[in-house]
């Protein structure tokens, strides 16, 4: 059996209401959702209850789930929206009327990006800078595309976009990252002369 | 950028001698695109753009803790077995705002004079249940202490604190009561153990319930009837399915496991055993790479306050290697040069 076929029939009892299946469905992916929802919402205590939320959500509306290509982005596109909606509706509390983009934190940490980069030898400190300089939605374009492996297909859907506008996103993205890099090189250049 | 150029390097993208370049794995194609960069210096840039996108950006993936995980999950279970729809596990700060916060109390104290009268008999029993790897020390209202092990669960009613019913591990320390001579009870699936004031271990694991005392002296209630004394050094177990009991003294060669306040004590038991407990505790299966392992024998404390801990020690005492790989764990022969 294949991975792909494992998580098919994971699935397809989990749709039955098997628990156990539910719950290897839970280990598999819990992970990387949690991953993404930190880096949403910024806040630990908040992305846990959503996600809680979202897990018992998922059980029990398991019936109103319709046929689905990848398991994975479906599970992305749920959360995320889950995860927009509450915090959508403590922006409400609060009063503020910021652009829905202000409330995603994308930060990236130096801790998460490899000392070893392929495209570049830059040091992982400054290339952490470089890209929390870049927008809230390049940092996730390019968060899903290298760090959850998804292909860009899923995450047009994932971010609700165009395929076409995932690929002038993470294209803008990587434009500015090569030219902001050249510049930092040929600053230290200077500097050591 | 021109429109021309996106859809240009969208085709690099997509072109799979360009994808050999980028990646320096095929010396044709490293030889063809360096060739047709120096005829083509305009493209320059969306090259290395396109090389830039297809290297990516190379992250150290997070990992989560597995306990952590597991505990999330009991909890989740646990909502959706009794239908609660919100989460309280973190504390949630919330900024409310006035009006919201008035209708909210008159709603939960609506809400409330609805439900008590609903909720009052199953508010009566107590419940406390342990997620894989997660040990925890009780106080039962009578002054009994309990230290409940991993995936284990402890029920009682408010009004009869002295008489519990459990599923998997505990170790009591139950509070003479001599004045009224109260007894305490422990249920299992297999037996009521009885006592006055004393120090034992309940082990309901693997189809059958093994008691351990250590202290004072205890009467067995088995489910078929029989009952049996117990003194302190005894090790007894009874499986209702099999109707099997076994009743013997501990002595250096007989062979048994235990758990007092966070340790495992093994003695004589084969290793095959220990994993046992160790899958039972913490909900890791397991396999002997070198089956010939199996076999070997156990004797000693072994501490579990958490898996790592616990592995460690197991692999000190025994001379052997345990390789974690996607929640199992693959026991080896240790290479000695």
């Amino acid at each position: 059996m294949t991975d792909n076929q494992f998580e098919k029939s994971v699935w397809d009892s989990f749709l039955d209401g098997n628990k156990s299946a539910f719950s290897t469905l839970f280990k598999l992916h819990y992970a990387s959702l949690h991953n993404y929802g930190l880096k949403i919402s910024g806040n630990i205590d908040f992305t846990e209850d959503c996600l809680q939320d979202f897990f018992v959500y998922l059980f029990e509306n398991r019936a109103q789930i319709s046929a689905i290509n990848s398991i994975k982005s479906y599970l992305f596109i749920s959360f995320r929206r889950a995860l927009l909606r509450a915090l959508k509706k403590e922006r409400q509390y609060v009063n503020y009327d910021i652009p829905l983009e202000l409330l995603l934190s994308f930060e990236f940490s130096s801790e998460e990006i490899a000392i070893k980069q392929e495209f570049t030898v830059i040091k992982s400190s400054v290339l952490t800078n470089l890209l929390n300089a870049l927008s809230v939605r390049e940092r996730e374009a390019i968060y899903l595309k290298y760090y959850s492996n998804l292909k860009l297909s899923e995450i047009a859907l994932i971010m609700n976009i165009s395929y076409q506008s995932v690929l002038n996103t993470l294209q803008k993205a990587y434009v500015k990252l090569r030219k902001n890099i050249e510049t930092k090189a040929l600053q230290d250049v200077l500097k050591n002369n | 950028m021109s429109k021309t150029n996106k859809t240009f390097i969208e085709k690099l993208l997509n072109d799979d001698s360009f994808i050999n370049w980028a990646k320096e794995t095929n010396t044709n194609d490293i030889a063809f695109w360096s060739a047709w960069i120096n005829k083509h210096p305009e493209h320059i840039d969306a090259v290395y753009t396109a090389k830039a996108m297809l290297l990516g950006v190379v992250f150290n993936e997070k990992k989560l803790d597995k306990t952590k995980i597991n505990m999330e999950l009991t909890t989740v279970l646990n909502r959706i077995n009794t239908g609660q729809k919100q989460s309280n596990s973190h504390s949630k700060q919330y900024k409310l705002s006035a009006h919201i916060k008035y209708a909210a109390v008159a709603l939960i104290t609506l809400f409330i004079s609805i439900f008590s009268i609903a909720t009052i008999y199953n508010s009566k029993t107590i419940t406390h249940q342990t997620s894989f790897g997660e040990i925890i020390d009780l106080k039962l209202p009578d002054g009994t202490s309990v230290v409940l092990n991993g995936n284990s669960s402890i029920k009682y009613n408010k009004d009869q604190p002295r008489t519990v019913f459990l599923e998997g591990e505990a170790y009591f320390k139950v509070k003479p009561m001599p004045s009224t001579q109260a007894k305490f009870w422990v249920n299992t699936q297999d037996l009521t153990v009885e006592v006055f004031g004393t120090q034992f271990n309940v082990n309901t694991r693997q189809d059958k319930t093994s008691v351990l005392l250590d202290e004072g002296s205890i009467h067995l209630l088995l489910k078929n009837g029989d009952s049996k004394i117990m003194n302190p050094g005894e090790i007894a177990s009874y499986s209702k399915e099999e109707q099997k009991v076994s009743h013997k003294k501990i002595t250096k060669k007989t062979s048994y496991a235990s758990w007092k306040e966070g340790t495992y004590i093994f003695n004589n038991i084969t290793l095959d055993d220990v994993m046992q407990h160790i899958e039972n505790t913490y909900g890791m299966s397991y396999e002997f790479v070198d089956k010939s392992l199996k076999t070997k024998l156990v004797s000693g404390g072994i501490p579990n306050e958490n898996l790592d801990i616990c592995l460690l020690a197991i692999q000190k005492s025994t001379e052997v290697k345990i390789l974690t790989k996607e929640d199992k764990l693959y026991i080896y022969k240790l290479e000695i040069n």
